[in-house]
């Protein structure tokens, strides 16, 4: 078993060694490699993004349920009680027609003009604040529905329209980034498995001495597995440099813009699970196109 | 050590290359197998390290059923057999310790046992001084050496050599067989493909002729004919 190991670890120095008299031809598979996974490592990285700041406006939402004209005061009053008591009501907040009035002239820039009118033309508005356990889509729905049963109210607007539809695209971009990964992993089976194909050429007397001399098949594929892996690996790497590196680039300007809407928002880098994933699908992608290669060309190979 | 009984080959679309080859080599015994070009010679020999397979007959080498034995079992038995090539088949870029260790690394020894060996062997060929060198600095008849070297380093029980002597002069080649002869001393079956006539005069060894597939000549059974 200790043989086992110590094999396996010459076999990586031995590889590790092969690329490294390669530089450049490495570097160059290595750089197609990293940038065919940074495509999609990067876009999921945008859309986890996107998708952090819209929770964010989710778990804001508000009601604002318009009454009629001709609602009174005390009218107001009682259903903002009313109201207040259900469980899946956070907060109510009443704006009398003056109130509104008041805001809108200072607002507006229109101050003038509506002294002109006779009678305040706003009606009064309650602003309510959900609970936080019932702040999905489904549960707000169903509010929605139970306000529509009392007369007072005119007019009831769930502002999340938007969001939602928001919502729907980022499941749609997330849905593309999948596929997008599906045919760039395709990309990087075959630059591994062409580059293996190369090297098992240009090892064909190496292969057919050894085979000669009874190296199992194991034995010969070992190396070209190894390589293949850390090819995959590496690349990996260099999609993970990449993708940092522009979202060091993006930080600034990023954090400018969240301030300006005087948010907390900061980009988020693929933290260490997602890292850890995209290396472990880079090293098993070039495992696995070298192994395509091997298994297709190995055979080819016997001594004559 | 090998048997062959009425043994045929035939490559696809071409006539019998061996045609129902018998002969027996015992344990230790030195063989000297001769021919001319064509007449099957190599063929014979990619039998026995199951290059080729036999088309008709039976074969066993080494207790092994040459006819039977899976592919997945060819690599084992042929760590038994040492194999020197008429074109040494050596790693260009390797120096010439690492292609002698090739058979050890192959099969598993550890990096102290594989060394020792590997002096071991190079010694025995007169190369010890030459371990670091690169192949393609030797003579012919050192490089010839170094596949010796190779074959024997794993201590195989046959010993196979396809025309050893082809491309060297006289003194080279009583140099080489000599030392074939002193591994045959020491409990080696040695078999060598060769038209070098006057290796098989000097020697006085047991001569195997084939002539255009048919085996016609085994001083051994002293038939009448003498070899070409």
């Amino acid at each position: 078993m200790k043989s086992y190991f110590i094999r396996h670890a010459q076999v990586l120095f031995y590889v590790l060694g092969q690329l490294a008299r390669t530089p450049v031809a490495s570097a160059m598979t290595i750089l197609v490699i990293g940038i065919t996974l940074a495509l999609p490592g990067g876009l999921y990285l945008v859309i986890d993004n996107i998708q952090r700041v819209a929770t964010g406006w989710d778990g804001g939402a508000r009601v604002s349920l318009f009454l009629k004209h001709e609602t009174s005061p005390d009218q107001s009053k009682r259903l903002l009680n009313k109201l207040q008591r259900l469980p899946e009501i956070k907060a109510v907040q009443l704006i009398t027609p003056a109130e509104a009035l008041a805001e809108f002239k200072t607002r507006s820039g229109f101050g003038d003009a509506l002294d002109a009118l006779d009678r305040n033309p706003l009606p009064p508005v309650l602003i309510l604040t959900p609970a936080p356990d019932a702040s999905d889509a489904v549960s707000l729905e169903t509010l929605m529905n139970h306000l529509k049963a009392y007369s007072e109210i005119d007019l009831a607007q769930l502002d999340l329209e938007w969001v939602k539809r928001l919502n729907q695209i980022l499941l749609l971009a997330q849905r593309g980034v999948i596929l997008l990964a599906v045919i760039l992993s395709l990309a990087v089976l075959l630059t591994v498995g062409n580059t293996v194909r190369l090297a098992i050429l240009n090892r064909r007397d190496e292969i057919e001495i050894t085979k000669l001399i009874g190296g199992t098949d194991a034995f010969i594929r070992r190396p070209f597995l190894y390589n293949g892996m850390l090819q995959g690996l590496f690349g990996a790497l260099t999609a993970w440099l990449l993708i940092h590196g522009s979202l060091l680039v993006l930080q600034t300007p990023v954090s400018r813009l969240a301030h300006l809407y005087s948010s907390q928002f900061g980009v988020s880098g693929l933290g260490l699970q997602n890292s850890l994933i995209l290396l472990l699908a880079g090293a098993s992608l070039g495992w696995a196109g070298s192994r395509l290669a091997v298994g297709r060309h190995l055979r080819e190979i016997e001594p004559r | 050590m090998i048997e062959f009984n009425n043994v045929s080959k035939r490559y696809p679309g071409s006539l019998d290359v061996l045609k129902s080859v018998s002969f027996v080599i015992e344990n230790n015994e030195m063989v000297f197998l001769t021919g001319h070009s064509g007449a099957g010679k190599s063929t014979l020999l990619k039998l026995i390290t199951l290059i080729e397979r036999p088309t008709r007959g039976q074969a066993m080498v080494n207790k092994q059923n040459l006819n039977k034995l899976p592919r997945r079992r060819i690599p084992r038995f042929r760590r038994d057999i040492g194999v020197v090539f008429q074109d040494h088949k050596l790693l260009f870029d390797r120096t010439v310790f690492d292609n002698v260790a090739l058979p050890l690394v192959v099969a598993g020894y550890t990096y102290q046992e594989t060394s020792r060996r590997v002096r071991a062997a190079l010694d025995k060929v007169g190369l010890l001084k030459k371990e670091k060198v690169f192949p393609i600095t030797l003579s012919g008849g050192e490089q010839q050496r170094v596949g010796i070297a190779r074959a024997v380093v794993n201590k195989p029980p046959l010993l196979l050599a396809d025309e050893p002597t082809g491309n060297l002069d006289e003194a080279l080649s009583n140099e080489i067989i000599d030392l074939f002869s002193e591994f045959n001393r020491h409990g080696v079956t040695v078999f060598i493909a060769t038209h070098d006539i006057q290796q098989l005069r000097r020697l006085q060894k047991r001569v195997i002729q084939l002539q255009a597939g048919e085996l016609v000549y085994d001083s051994q059974s002293q038939a009448n004919e003498t070899p070409a």
